[in-house]
């Protein structure tokens, strides 16, 4: 199995590098939005001094940090796996005996992540050097236990895609699903703003959905504003998304490739 | 005449496409609908944690939001679906045809494909500014209307003139066709007043990629921020971007020699 994934990485990583210029174009695409929710949040905040408690630096920390937590558990798989299933491309991948969603889909994302995260790098410092933000705050202790929560997100997140990605057998408009999908992480997973200044409403469906455990969470964790409960509730929670996403992944993925016709084949 | 002859034949043919795919139609408008809804809320957040951002009022940011739809429609309806056929035609050679039309090629090639479900966005935009207006309270003249509507012109001339230029670019190199994503990308840029931003960023969204100048001035001058030199001023860049992208149109397709022969 290892030697399967070893392999997988190998040609999935050697397929994304041909395509490194698209890749810093969508890098630069995906960019501009933290950036300009930063500048509008910090003029806010300087012209009033803070915002409900949030100082001109509490945003450029929160967006920095979200450039590199939103890099590492967001994915592309409705765009290098949905039109597999519309064209009937996907039919060479399911005669192979391993899962084509679990392994080779998932390792072609993750080799994505990889060069984009590279490419992330130099600009992250740059607009370092721009905004200067003071990550003072910032304990090692904080970063490390971010990690296992940013790999949880990422496969939540990853798990929920796939199942939008494939209702795909059902439907032709499984991309429209996806952008209302998208509308519901931009509204509930702190995005836009930190989720303490949304709506109180927001904030309380928030609690119980998945989304903020891809961006928010593992925010808080790193800036180090959560208390030991606190953690170990996001941490309880990240746990029941992932058995429950897993659930949903793979019955939805039984039901479709039963129903799948192989177009074009 | 003959130029909106073929509009409408062009408008025409591209309705009957649409109505191929009517239940899309429904849902790419539902799907607007909810941006629209998202749009709204992220400008109430905004504002029931401040009063102005960047010196601007709601009503304000409501009528930005308006003009950035504008140039936002231009942008989907328009800009995508053509760049999307002129990399196809300049990769397989298929601009061969597009050249021997008696018409100018330039034209052919930016108005062929439109996304005619997006017209409805215009007036949504319209809406929008006029709602947004009110709600400012800003005490509008005829004549800061007049300059606010020619330099929402002059803007959309900026942007389609960028446009040319970065299409034109693929006639030099074949394998460019990234060539409208930068101007994609800093599209949003154009939804909050340019003031909010740091100087280094409002630089590259005035004088680089100039979303500003098609989002940000017009509103300025119907505010009455502008004074008439500098109305003047951004008149003159739409001219003047037009006729240079005419230019760089011209030379770029010299240097096309096709691609099958």
């Amino acid at each position: 199995m290892l030697l399967i994934f070893q392999r997988l990485w190998q040609v999935n990583w050697a397929e994304q590098w041909q395509y490194r210029a698209n890749l810093i174009m969508y890098l630069l695409y995906w960019l501009v939005s933290p950036i300009i929710y930063l500048a509008v949040w910090t003029s806010i905040a300087n012209s009033k001094g803070d915002v409900n408690g949030f100082t001109a630096n509490d945003f450029i920390t929160y967006y920095m940090t979200l450039l590199i937590v939103d890099q590492i558990t967001s994915n592309i798989v409705i765009h290098t796996f949905g039109y597999k299933i519309q064209d009937g491309s996907l039919s060479g991948e399911l005669i192979r005996p391993i899962h084509p969603m679990l392994t080779n889909a998932l390792v072609n994302n993750i080799s994505f992540k990889g060069l984009t995260i590279m490419g992330l790098i130099p600009v992250w410092i740059v607009l370092f050097f721009l905004f200067k933000p003071d990550f003072s705050n910032v304990a090692l202790s904080g970063v490390l236990i971010s990690i296992p929560a940013m790999i949880l997100g990422f496969f939540i997140g990853y798990l929920l895609s796939a199942t939008i990605t494939a209702l795909a057998f059902w439907t032709t408009r499984v991309y429209s699903i996806h952008e209302f999908y998208y509308a519901l992480i931009l509204l509930f997973s702190g995005q836009f703003v930190p989720l303490t200044l949304m709506p109180k409403l927001i904030q309380e469906i928030a609690q119980y959905l998945p989304f903020q455990l891809l961006i928010y969470f593992p925010i808080q964790v790193i800036l180090g504003k959560l208390s030991t409960a606190q953690i170990t509730h996001g941490f309880t929670m990240a746990g029941i998304w992932l058995v429950i996403s897993l659930t949903l992944f793979n019955w939805v993925w039984r039901n479709g490739v039963k129903r799948y016709s192989a177009v074009g084949a | 005449m003959q130029t909106l002859k073929l509009l409408s034949a062009f408008f025409k043919v591209n309705v009957q496409m649409a109505l191929a795919y009517r239940a899309d139609t429904i849902v790419n408008i539902l799907l607007n609908l909810m941006w629209l809804g998202w749009e709204l809320l992220s400008l109430n957040i905004i504002f029931s944690n401040t009063t102005t951002l960047g010196g601007w009022g709601l009503g304000e940011l409501i009528a930005l939001l308006g003009v950035f739809r504008l140039v936002n429609t231009m942008m989907i309806a328009i800009i995508w679906p053509n760049t999307e056929k002129f990399n196809q035609s300049i990769r397989d050679g298929s601009m061969d045809y597009t050249i021997l039309q008696p018409v100018n090629s330039m034209f052919l090639v930016t108005f062929s494909r439109i996304t005619v479900w997006r017209i409805w966005d215009l007036a949504l935009a319209i809406v929008l500014i006029v709602v947004g207006i009110n709600i400012s309270g800003d005490t509008t003249s005829p004549l800061s209307i007049l300059t606010f509507i020619l330099l929402t012109l002059s803007g959309a001339i900026v942007i389609y003139s960028l446009w040319i230029v970065l299409i034109a670019l693929t006639f030099w190199f074949t394998k460019f066709d990234n060539n409208v994503t930068i101007l994609h990308a800093l599209l949003d840029a154009g939804r909050y007043p340019v003031t909010v931003y740091p100087a280094w960023l409002r630089i590259i969204v005035t004088f680089v990629i100039p979303i500003a100048v098609a989002t940000t001035i017009p509103l300025q001058a119907l505010r009455g921020d502008l004074n008439l030199n500098q109305v003047i001023l951004f008149f003159t860049v739409g001219i003047v971007s037009f006729l240079i992208a005419s230019r760089v149109w011209k030379s770029g397709l010299k240097q096309y020699s096709g691609a099958s022969s």
